[in-house]
């Protein structure tokens, strides 16, 4: 425990020369509020970058994936023989997943799961009068649809609701509608690769800012869509899985494939420019954080030093009034421990500041309005920490220096 | 049982490396007795003040050995050191070194705050009784700083009375002040040493305050010659 006149010394020389204390706590300041903003920059970033990625992508999907490469067959059969087969046909295989009802049951009982939706997705032909476009056409239960996806958000026009009870009504991605030079409440005609046509009154329309949806894509109920293709009530092309935390996908997927015979997919498995991309900027972000405490950690040993330099007589007087080494560390350790506490807090103020400000930069861009930031609790908490260490640190090194001082050489002269 | 000898130093030589190898102290010995007011003089550079540092334990790099209170200090720890010397030595030294960011009062404060047996607000009592019979009260609270170089000498001299000390040691402890301070001082070194039992070392040029102490020591090129 630090004894009373060790604190009133430190007290003293903190408040004795204010400007130094100043430019030291600076340091910390800029460090911490640096530190604070650059995460949550980074952090807002990657969470619109995910925001828009799970706008149509699940945490999990299950699948049926197509068979293995098959332009070779009769060599897996008979691998030494040399066999040349032209124009192979492959069996039709089975598309989709014909029973959900049996994996759905078997989903149901994960715990991490908090969505699961089924989706039969098409593709097709949107024509209207003489202009075609190819895209994809999502048969979807509309109410988990919307808890996986949010779908409900991304809707410009119409109510996502009336989907539920509309076999005959569609949901149009907006640029798709332009280019169809579609309204609400005109009508489409859609054309599968099977050759079936069938038409649907638009009674809404969507925008999710990804340019590829936004060009391709309409949603329908999902009976409609298995009407469409002639499927039984319990076919679906996908099972789409939100999960609790998006980054344990690994775990919940370890725990999936007993239960499945499909392929089940992680959004990670799926996108790993994603997964690369939002790493890259957490290592950016982390780096240029530790790049600013260290210069502001530089700043507060510089300045530590300098104060003991100027102040080495009076550590030699201390310690002949009966100081002992460690009196000396704790009084100047006091002392950073004082600044980088002060300065953090401060810091951390400050750093929320300008993250406000630059939350509040216009940017119109991909349905962002302003620059995207996330305010994290831990983030700060760790600021602060990181803060703490990096002045005890900064301020230990010059601190026992001090208390190495040989009094007698220092008041000999 | 306490024996009537304060400070036994036996034999010890000290020597400066820097710049050439220089022999200070040529093996010095001395007895000191409890409650005795000592003057240690000689001329410039005889080594009256290494002798000093030597025995106030602050200079631990010497041959010979070292007694004060019974207690061998020759070789111990610095942080014994100074645990002891906060305790039992009280240091003037001779270019009065005060913490300049601190008033008067908190420098003659400070060592018994360290040293931490009494309050406080008693050791604020004290200290401010201590100033009073140096007749600087008036500058208590004044930061150390803005002092005058014999006010300065005053507050040292305040602060190394502060603890009690069984020794205090002085180096030209009246060096900066006029006569009728230095009477002051050697009054009040006088009565402790008789009253307390306190036993004073004081290096002194002023051949008056010498020759009312109760002992001379004289050194010259690092030797006793005459005690
Ligand atoms: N740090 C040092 N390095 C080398 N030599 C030193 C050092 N300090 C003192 N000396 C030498 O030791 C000798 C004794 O010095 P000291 O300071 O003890 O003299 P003094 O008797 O106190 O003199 P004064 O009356 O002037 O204070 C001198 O010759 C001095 O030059
Ligand atoms: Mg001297």
């Amino acid at each position: 425990m630090a004894s009373y006149i060790n604190n009133r010394i430190s007290q003293i020389h903190l408040t004795s020369n204010i400007r130094q204390t100043i430019v030291a706590m600076l340091g910390v300041i800029f460090g911490i509020s640096m530190y604070v903003f650059m995460t949550g920059f980074m952090t807002g970033v990657n969470n619109v970058q995910n925001d828009l990625a799970f706008s149509s992508l699940a945490h999990i999907r299950v699948y049926n994936d197509r068979p293995a490469d098959n332009t070779n067959i009769a060599s897996k059969v008979f691998p030494n023989s040399v066999i040349n087969l032209h124009n192979a046909k492959i069996i039709k295989y089975t598309d989709g997943i014909k029973n959900s009802n049996t994996i759905l049951d078997a989903l149901k009982s994960q715990k991490d799961i908090t969505g699961i939706t089924t989706q039969v997705n098409i593709n097709v032909f949107f024509k209207n009068a003489g202009n075609k476009v190819n895209g994809s056409v999502s048969g979807v239960d509309v109410v988990n649809e919307n808890k996986v996806f949010n779908t409900s958000k991304y809707i410009t026009e119409g109510n996502w609701n009336e989907l539920k009870q509309r076999t005959d009504g569609i949901f149009v991605a907006v640029d798709l509608a332009k280019n169809l030079s579609l309204k609400v409440n005109d009508n489409l005609n859609i054309l599968t690769s099977d050759g079936i046509s069938k038409n649907y009154k638009v009674i809404g329309l969507f925008k999710t800012d990804v340019a590829s949806i936004d060009k391709s894509k309409a949603y329908i109920n999902i009976n409609a869509a298995r009407q469409l293709i002639g499927a039984n009530q319990t076919y679906v092309t996908d099972i789409q899985i939100n999960i609790k935390d998006y980054n344990t996908t690994e775990n919940v997927i370890n725990k999936i494939p007993p239960i499945i015979p499909f392929k089940t997919e992680s959004w990670q498995m799926a996108n790993q420019q994603l997964v690369a991309g939002s790493s890259l900027r957490d290592i950016i972000a982390i780096a240029v954080s530790l790049v600013i405490l260290l210069v502001a950690g530089f700043g507060i040993y510089n300045i530590m030093n300098m104060t003991i330099n100027q102040k080495i007589r009076e550590i030699a007087i201390l310690k002949a009034m009966g100081f002992s080494g460690q009196d000396v560390t704790q009084i100047f350790l006091t002392e950073a421990v004082v600044i980088g506490f002060i300065g953090g807090l401060i810091g951390l103020g400050f750093g929320y500041l300008i993250a406000n400000l630059v939350n509040k930069i216009p940017f119109e861009v991909a349905g962002l309005h302003n620059l995207p930031m996330a305010y994290k609790l831990k983030d700060y908490i760790l600021a602060f920490m990181f803060g703490l260490v990096t002045t005890f640190i900064a301020g230990f090194i010059p601190a026992r220096k001090a208390s190495k001082i040989d009094p007698v050489t220092i008041i000999r002269g | 049982m306490q024996t009537d000898v304060l400070l036994k130093a036996d034999n010890i030589v000290k020597c400066f490396y820097e710049p050439v190898k220089f022999q200070v102290l040529k093996r010095v010995s001395l007895e000191v007795k409890r409650g005795e007011f000592l003057a240690l003089v000689g001329k410039s550079g005889s080594g009256k003040s290494t002798l000093l540092y030597v025995l106030s334990t602050m200079d631990t790099e010497y041959e010979g050995s070292l007694i004060i209170k019974d207690t061998l200090l020759t070789n111990k720890k610095q942080n014994d050191l100074a645990a002891f010397r906060n305790e039992h030595i009280g240091f003037v030294f001779q270019f009065h070194y005060l913490l300049p960011e601190f008033s008067a009062l908190e420098n003659v404060m400070i060592p018994a705050l360290k040293l931490n047996k009494k309050s406080k607000e008693e050791v604020e009592i004290r200290a401010y009784e201590n100033l009073k019979l140096l007749g600087i009260h008036e500058q208590a609270l004044k930061k150390a700083n803005k002092l005058s170089g014999g006010q300065q000498q005053r507050v040292a001299i305040a602060r190394a009375l502060i603890n009690e000390p069984s020794i205090i040691m002085g180096d030209e402890p009246t060096g900066n002040l006029d006569s009728k301070n230095t009477q002051v001082v050697f009054d009040i070194f006088r009565e402790i040493s008789k009253e307390k039992g306190q036993t004073i070392i004081a290096v002194t040029h002023d051949d008056d305050f010498a020759n009312h102490c109760d002992r001379i020591i004289e050194m010259m090129d690092g030797k006793i010659i005459n005690q």
